[in-house]
């Protein structure tokens, strides 16, 4: 009862504050013994609200203890009716190697609602809203445009979807992310952050595809948000129009391999990348692991100039209890391959506590190096409070 | 619920170093185009507008670089770029971190990055 007051209180002091991204654990595919995405989220390629068979996978498999229903199992939905609310709040140490190192800071990361209308058994309506986060500390010398809540509402997320079976055809149509990559709900690695998935920057989406229990495939189209929409509906980051699929085969529910493809076109400049996903799991080692590499080709317009790039995760998800996942990682951006010194590494540790259903705290550390030796390295500590509703 | 692992921990483990050692690459010589358009969109786009920082919605310190003419507009008529001593601009300290804080604070930018820029200032700070 104790915990569950903590994490109401946790989630209550959030809810002033501000938003991050759809909540997706890549690491629970096959670690909890589920094999597919969607058998826990109601998108076909996994992320942001869960679905029924999910909350209760959230409690009696990834949590210690308690109930992942919605409001603790206080409350039954209808059938056509899902919401649901991620609230996080972090605090921060940065050790960047210049004069002012380090220095820490405390903020809301997100706070964000959830709402899923069903329309008989194949249509749904998707609806997510939320607020930006704000990760600096109040300075009135580097304000910006955000003066209160009513600047920082946005909605990432919002979808029709033609689904009629857990299995089978879908297609859907409005704001989401073209199903790419590994998708981690951690929008600073490098392979979201350097392959069109940087944080708010959430295309609008027509995609289409199929989820067997063997093999999926998704492919999208997609664009911008028009410039002439209110701030509340605009994307930060690259503005690519292009198309993207995804392709992944699973074997005996302890691998999987994927192949993934992406063209965005800017005015400014076009990126043009491929790669591969893996993921495997060894259950009697109680290890999941996991890795992304992709190429990607860069054209830049003016002056005409094309540079490849690559970037590149290799995890290792450890599961030595109920409700403790530990995750050390390795990850890799070279901005451009033919230039020695434009190289990031960084080497990872996360380890994320389920510590009663509804309640996760996260830790998380990364040092990194970055260009040539005689550099200074850069340290990032982190500790993460949240909750989902 | 899961059958028997095929591959020994063992295995995946030697499999993952070898993965892991695609590391480092690239020549010596640096032969990207010292001009603002480049910089802007290979550069100062994903690393400095991004969601809280001098993206269009955020626009922190008044600074907003999320295109080129946006960004040249920060750079050089804001003052952190001075072709007539390039190796004194403002941009460039707070680049390297010297005297204030880093940027960017969360992923700081490669010397070869760095000296990239610098050339351009030193080229005129020109948009083309």
């Amino acid at each position: 009862m104790r915990r569950l007051l903590l994490c109401l209180l946790v989630a209550g002091v959030g809810t002033f504050g501000f938003a991050r991204g759809a909540a997706a654990y890549p690491q629970f595919q096959f670690s909890s013994g589920t094999t597919k995405c969607n058998q826990c989220h109601y998108s076909p390629a996994g992320g942001g609200l869960i679905s029924s068979w999910g909350r209760s996978e959230s409690g009696d498999t990834i949590s210690m203890a308690g109930d992942g229903g919605f409001l603790h199992g206080a409350v039954t939905l209808p059938t056509w009716f899902a919401a649901g609310a991620d609230v996080r709040l972090a605090v921060t140490r940065t050790d960047d190697g210049g004069d002012e190192s380090p220095h820490g800071a405390w903020f809301p990361m997100q706070a964000d609602l959830y709402m899923r209308f069903a329309f008989g058994d194949a249509f749904s309506l998707y609806l997510a809203g939320g607020v930006r986060g704000e990760t600096r500390p109040e300075d009135d010398s580097i304000s910006g445009r955000f003066s209160g809540i009513g600047d920082r509402f946005i909605s990432r997320e919002h979808y029709l979807m033609w689904r009629p079976s857990a299995t089978g055809p879908y297609a859907r149509a409005g704001r989401f992310y073209a199903p790419y990559g590994l998708r981690f709900v951690e929008h600073i690695y490098f392979v979201r952050r350097y392959t069109g998935y940087e944080l708010y920057n959430e295309t609008y989406t027509a995609s289409g595809g199929y989820v067997s229990d063997e093999w999926e495939l998704h492919l999208s189209a997609f664009t911008p948000p028009p410039s002439s929409l209110p701030d509340p509906l605009q994307s930060v980051g690259a503005r690519e129009s292009g198309i993207a699929g995804y392709f992944e085969y699973r074997l005996n529910g302890m691998a999987a391999l994927a192949a993934q493809a992406r063209a965005g076109i800017g005015k400014e400049a076009s990126r043009y990348q491929g790669g591969l996903v893996g993921k495997l799991w060894v259950e009697r080692a109680k290890l999941l692991f996991l890795g992304e590499a992709d190429l990607i080709q860069q054209v830049v317009t003016t002056p005409s100039f094309n540079q490849s790039q690559f970037v590149s995760y290799l995890g290792v998800s450890y599961f030595p209890v109920r409700g403790v996942m530990i995750t050390p990682m390795f990850e890799r951006f070279q901005e451009n391959l033919s230039v020695a010194g434009t190289g990031r590494n960084a080497g990872d540790l996360q380890i994320n506590l389920f510590l009663y259903a509804h309640c996760e705290v996260v830790l998380f550390g990364r040092y990194m190096r970055v260009g040539t030796q005689g550099q200074p390295a850069a340290t990032l500590l982190m500790a993460q409070l949240h909750y989902y509703l | 619920m899961h059958n028997p692992p095929m591959i020994s921990g063992r295995r995946a483990l030697l499999l993952a170093a070898a993965v892991a050692a695609l590391i480092g690459c690239g020549g010596t010589t640096d032969d990207r185009p010292a001009s603002w358009p480049f910089i802007s969109a290979t550069i100062t786009e994903p690393s400095c507008a991004t969601v809280n920082c001098h993206s269009e919605v955020a626009k922190r310190a008044g600074v907003d670089m999320h295109d080129r003419a946006s960004g040249f507009d920060a750079m050089v008529m804001k003052g952190f770029v001075d072709p007539t001593s390039p190796d004194t601009s403002a941009v460039l300290y707070l680049m390297r971190g010297q005297g204030s804080t880093r940027m960017p604070p969360d992923m700081p930018l490669p010397e070869a990055d760095i000296v990239l820029i610098r050339n351009w200032i030193a080229a005129g700070a020109k948009n083309e």
